[in-house]
């Protein structure tokens, strides 16, 4: 973990809200292993706070995320031009470990793509991506996906599967099994309980990466925790135990 | 060159910076970035005598100039972190000052017996800011009577220098001050956070009612100890939205004897050890022998 100034080498819109947002580090984050995030300085007087964001992507000194304009902090982070200063903060957290020998399954919602696209890297073709989003043109997001199978599913019908993506899977689960199947997500916070319904009779391992408004990022504040099923410390730190948690700990 | 060092209740600490309590975890999680001992002493998070879960989420919200936070008190209590954390510190030999709270009288007295006089525990700092369950749920710390008779109970218990930490939302913080210096305090740390709302003005709703910090209270923060500190014969530890080596030097000189850095760390995780290197070349290059010598230098 280090702090590290860096300049923005690209802040571009990918498809819609969508933006890409690239890094050039004085010095390399490091080892990071997938799902694990970045706090970022946003240059703007009015954002006093960092921002917590998955790494996207982490090449020696350069350092991509992807985001989405949602609010106050990225709609500033939006508006930062190429070649300014920026503050990263990380590696932090704790990330997707996958089993072996198991057959992973890749779920994304939206922008939580982001949070998975190291870990379908690191798997290539081992992995198959099922992908939900709101229409057609964010499945653009996905496009630089070299080998790994994508399963989309759209709100809108625009594309493939009509509907929400823990559906799709469950039309798709069959084909899994006796394969060891181990699901890891990203999206927003009704993705997991939808998932949790779904394999919950057979208690398929499902690791999720949890999103909650965070101050410090590295377990100093307390303020981002997420409930748990442990009765005796209930509340663990999404910054610090986290952001991957097992589907099964969290009390959603 | 000048030296750091202050002298809080006999004991030596290195420099006059601390964390505030609850704005560096259990002390441990910083260590990948720089030793703890960075600091002249480490404040524990709010410690109670059993563990508390704390409030649910949302438990942080931004401001323009600061934050709000409703952590409420997560801890793992008093005896965990005895037994777990406390050797880290004994390791590095890093001073600590314990951070103790509780919802009753019965409960400040549990956890301020359970603790036992170590050389490296500086003192206790007792939270004033809790609501007392008992009576209505009024904080211990509004009313000059109350935080008296709260002080003097626990005085009684330890040996250990206590400090009692104040809440801002009070009348007249110089009467409840002298109030805590009367009933034994050692100490006091000024100023705790201030109540806070945000609205969410899209959703037409409270998104969150907490704890004010960050520099949009320095300037309470520093009224607080410039008055009371002129007021009471007791050192204070001056805490309020400090970002810089200047805000530092403010407080000392408004007449804080030492200062806590909160929520500056989360901005910039290098602004304590920042902090303390300005100290160190402010103070070469003011020809000053001794940082105490600039504390109390804005009194009148």
């Amino acid at each position: 973990m280090d702090d590290i100034p860096g300049k923005i080498t690209e802040n571009d819109r990918v498809t819609g809200s969508y933006r890409r947002l690239t890094v050039r580090l004085e010095r390399p984050l490091g080892r990071v292993s997938p799902g694990q995030f970045v706090m970022v300085k946003v240059p703007d007087r009015d954002v006093f706070l960092r921002r917590p964001f998955s790494i996207y992507d982490s090449r020696g000194r350069t350092l991509t995320i992807v985001y989405r304009v949602v609010g106050k902090g990225t709609d500033a982070l939006s508006a930062a031009a190429r070649g300014g200063p920026l503050m990263v903060l990380g590696p932090l957290g704790r990330g997707f470990a996958p089993g072996r020998g198991n057959t992973p399954i890749v779920v994304a919602g939206g922008i939580g793509y982001a949070g998975v696209r190291m870990l379908l890297t690191r798997l290539g073709s081992r992995a198959t991506l099922f992908f939900g989003v709101m229409e057609k043109e964010e499945l653009r997001l996905a496009a630089d996906l070299g080998e790994t199978r994508v399963f989309p599913a759209t709100m809108d019908g625009s594309c493939g599967f009509a509907g929400d993506v823990v559906s799709l899977l469950g039309q798709r689960l069959d084909d899994y099994r006796g394969k060891r199947p181990e699901v890891f997500a990203c999206g927003p916070s009704g993705m997991a309980r939808s998932l949790k319904a779904l394999l919950e009779p057979e208690r398929i391992p499902c690791q999720v990466s949890v999103e909650e408004r965070m101050a410090c990022g590295m377990g100093l504040c307390f303020g981002c925790v997420v409930a748990t099923s442990d009765e005796t410390n209930p509340y663990k730190r999404v910054c610090k135990e986290g952001p991957v948690f097992s589907l099964w700990d969290l009390s959603l | 060159m000048g030296s750091l060092a202050v002298d809080l209740f006999g004991k030596m600490l290195k420099n006059p910076v601390m964390n505030a309590s609850g704005t560096l975890g259990y002390g441990v999680e910083i260590e990948p970035l720089w030793p703890v001992d960075t600091m002249g002493a480490y404040v524990t998070k709010g410690l109670s005598a059993a563990p508390h879960h704390g409030n649910p989420t949302p438990r942080v919200w931004e401001e323009r100039c600061g934050m709000l936070n409703s952590i409420g008190l997560q801890n793992v209590g008093v005896d965990r972190f005895f037994s777990h954390y406390f050797p880290f510190f004994v390791e590095r030999r890093c001073p600590i000052i314990v951070n103790f709270f509780g919802f009753s009288e019965e409960e400040y007295l549990s956890c301020a017996r359970s603790i036992e006089p170590h050389d490296l525990i500086v003192a206790l700092e007792m939270n004033l800011s809790c609501p007392n369950i008992k009576k209505g749920g009024i904080s211990f710390g509004k009313e000059a009577s109350a935080v008296h008779a709260i002080v003097r109970s626990v005085r009684e218990v330890t040996k250990i220098p206590l400090i009692a930490k104040l809440t801002p939302e009070v009348k007249s913080l110089v009467e409840i001050a002298r109030a805590a210096c009367d009933g034994g305090a050692d100490g006091l740390t000024l100023i705790n956070t201030m109540p806070a709302a945000v609205v969410d003005v899209k959703g037409r709703r409270v998104s969150l009612k907490g704890g004010l910090s960050g520099p949009l209270l320095k300037p309470v923060a520093l009224r607080a100890v410039h008055e009371c500190s002129q007021a009471v014969p007791i050192p204070i530890i001056g805490v309020g939205g400090i970002m810089n080596t200047e805000d530092a030097l403010a407080f000392l000189m408004a007449g804080a004897s030492a200062v806590q850095v909160g929520t500056a760390t989360f901005v910039d995780p290098f602004a304590m050890p920042k902090i303390i290197a300005g100290l160190d070349s402010w103070l070469d290059a003011s020809g000053l022998a001794d940082i105490s010598a600039i504390v109390g230098a804005a009194h009148g």
